[in-house]
Formats: structure tokens, sequence, C-alpha cells
């Protein structure tokens, strides 16, 4: 046979091969239980394609609170009420917001997806222009969503990433046509749990050598960390998170989508010096009352937690997540 | 290094003749080198590079105190 020949018809067999595993990718990659840390924009397709074709859920949207920071997928408070019987979707990231949450709910929306309720946190940090989810959308999300947002709300957030470099636009290219390529880190993280298998491998050196434990100890949270993460400046229609909270209230009363937000709980005990003050209360009251008008029920869980159910200054331990699930459980109907 | 030995003068040897040499032109003209051998092995890499590859994006946000 001809070298050229031979070459051509290699390619072929590559491109054959490429081909039947995106058919098998597209059909059989699995459903998470939660989006992974550095999730593609092709996997909240594919979750949002399920959830459009399955019966009508509940949907989470949220923040790392909801997402399960530092705890197993299991252990995350939407999982447990999945457990319980819960018909649910997580779709809870790290470094949610107001826009995020606004984000994900407008391609949903977009969709076609109609869930039986969304549930959604609101966290009185993210109030604060200096966080940095304040007025950024995750760039996942946000290669989905932006292109929706009206140019008034495109001109409030960040710019979304889109290098136009020859290897950005080569990426692009290869991931519009090759699902496994675009699913690329969801597929390392099902297969390490990691990024990618050199910090898996790396994280299970620093845990068996004692590394981790010794720089948890050294990091224990402290309240000096968390100086300067609330501002507690009064509320009105000038903070971003606001307006994208009215977003999303005037998203779910037009689509006619129940909807429960909590309010994150929060460390009281660790953060006293900074947040119990009569304006934190105010701040509070208001997001409340904004939600409570657009017809968006409220479940106030700010001051319902101990300080030992807290990891840092909002995040719940495994425990915490327990009690967090069995007080939204009446809320959603589930015993 | 260029040399009497390694220079070629343009127009003096025929290009099959530097081909036939070249180590690649050599390995495709292998019976090994079957089409659905080379194809599947050109795949491997691939998924190889792929699922082993460098994460290329940083995490959006994260909280680790």
């Amino acid at each position: 046979m001809k070298p050229l020949r031979i070459l051509c018809a290699t390619a072929l067999v590559f491109l054959i091969l490429v081909a039947a595993t995106d058919v098998g990718v597209r059909a059989a990659f699995p459903s998470l239980p939660r989006l992974d840390g550095d999730f593609s924009p092709a996997l909240l397709e594919l979750e949002i394609d399920r959830l459009r074709d399955g019966s009508p859920a509940t949907v989470f949207l949220g923040d790392s609170e909801l997402w399960g920071y530092r705890l197993r997928t299991e252990q995350a408070a939407p999982a447990i009420l999945g457990a319980r019987g819960l018909r649910e979707t997580n779709l809870s990231y790290e470094g949610g917001s107001p826009v995020n949450t606004y984000a994900v709910l407008e391609v949903l929306l977009a969709s076609g997806v109609r869930p039986k309720r969304v549930v959604f946190n609101v966290n009185q940090k993210v109030f604060n222009a200096l966080d940095s989810a304040y007025a950024t959308v995750q760039p996942s999300v946000a290669e989905l969503a932006l292109p929706r947002f009206s140019p008034a709300d495109a001109a409030l957030v960040a710019p979304a990433r889109a290098p136009a470099t020859f290897e950005a636009r080569l990426d692009r290219g290869v991931r519009a046509i090759w699902r496994l390529y675009a699913l690329r880190n969801d597929l390392r993280e099902l297969l390490f749990g990691d990024v990618d298998a050199a910090h898996a491998l790396a994280a299970r050196l620093v845990a068996a050598d004692g590394t981790q434990r010794r720089t948890d100890a050294a990091h224990a949270p402290t309240a000096a960390v968390f100086e300067g993460t609330y501002d507690l400046a009064p509320l009105d229609d000038t903070n971003v998170s606001v307006h994208f909270l009215r977003r999303i209230v005037a998203a779910l009363r037009a689509a006619r989508v129940p909807a429960l937000a909590i309010l994150t709980p929060t460390n009281h005990t660790l953060l006293h010096d900074y947040i119990d003050t009569p304006q934190y209360g105010k701040n509070l009251a208001y997001v409340r009352r904004l939600l409570a008008a657009g017809g968006v029920r409220v479940v106030d869980l700010d001051g319902a937690f101990g300080a030992a159910d807290f990891i840092d200054n909002d995040h719940l331990t495994a425990a915490g997540n327990e009690r967090f699930a069995s007080l939204l459980a009446p809320q959603l109907g589930r015993p | 290094m260029i040399d009497s030995d390694h220079l070629v003068v343009p127009g003096s040897r025929d290009v099959t003749d530097v081909l036939a040499t070249d180590p690649i032109y050599r390995l495709l003209g292998r019976r090994l080198a079957h089409p659905v051998v080379l194809g599947f092995v050109l795949f491997v890499l691939a998924l190889a590079l792929i699922v082993l590859g460098p994460a290329s994006e940083s995490r959006f946000i994260y909280t680790d105190f």
C-alpha cells in the first residue's frame, strides 16, 4: 500500500473511532450529582438537556453552601434531600451570587426547562462589591448566558473571557465538534476526583504524609480573616446583587416557577464583631421584603446554626448539612 | 553541521530517494503499518492526551482559607 494511501486510511480509522466515542459520550456520560469544581459549558448543557427531557425536578441554584464546600457529594444538603426521595438537580457551584443564579436561570428557562421549583440561597456577603462573585459570572455559565443578557444587564457584569488567539479559536472549534474534548474537564474530575491526574496524585500524597492535616490546622478560620467580607452599607438598587436579585424574581414570576429562597446560614459566633449590628438586620429584612414582594417564599436560616455546625464563616459541616436538609425538608413537602 | 557528506544540492537527488530514507516514510512502508493499527494507536494517544493532560483552566473562585 502506498504511504499516502496509508495516511488517508489511518486518518479515516481515527475519525471513525473519534465519532464512535462521541456517540457513546453523548448517550452515556453520567449525570453528575452536582456540577464538578471546574465544569465545562458542555456539561451544563448536558444537564439542562436532561432536565428538559425528564420529569420536572426541584432545581437548586446557589453557591458553595448548597454545592457542599469541602464535603463529599452525598454530604451536601441537596443530595441528602435527594436520598430522602426529593427529585432534585443541584446546579449550584462555588462562587455563586445573584448574578450567577440569574445567569443559570436564564439559560434554563431559555432552553425550555420548567422546574417543579427553584431553590436558591442568598448570601449577605455577595452584596459587597469587593466579593469576587459580585459582578462576575462563572466562565462556563457566562459563555452560555451572557449572550442572552440585555445590554443593560451585560454592562453591569465583568465581560466574559473570549480570547481571540489562534489557540482559543482552535479550542472553541474543536469543542464545537468533539464532545469528548468539550467535556474533558468533567471527565478528568469524574476519573480522578480533581482537576487533573497530577493534582489528584499531589492531593493524595499530601494527605498521606500529613501535610494536608498540618496545613488545615495552620489555616483554621479566624474572625480576622473575614474582616471586610461583609459590606454593611444600606442596600439599594445601585447594588449589582440587588439588581440581579430583582431579575431572578421577575424571571421566576414570568415563567410561573415556584421558588424558595434561603437566607444563607451564617456563623454569627465567628463574625460577631463584624455583622451583629442593626444594619445587618436591616439588609436581611430588605432582601426578605424584595423576595416576598415578588412572590418568592423565604426561609431565613441566617442565625439558625451554632458555631459547631460551620467550617468557616458560612460553609456547613457534614453534620450541619444534615440539619440544613432537615430544616429545608418541610419547606419542600418532604418529611 | 553541514559538510560535503550531508549537503544535498537542489535537483541532484530524486525526491522519492530522499523520502525512502526518511524514518516515518519507512515505518509507513512496513507491513505492520496497517491503517487500522495506526488509526487505533493515534486515537489512544489522543485519548491519553485528553484524559491525562493538565487542567488548562484555573478554577473560577477557590475559597480556600
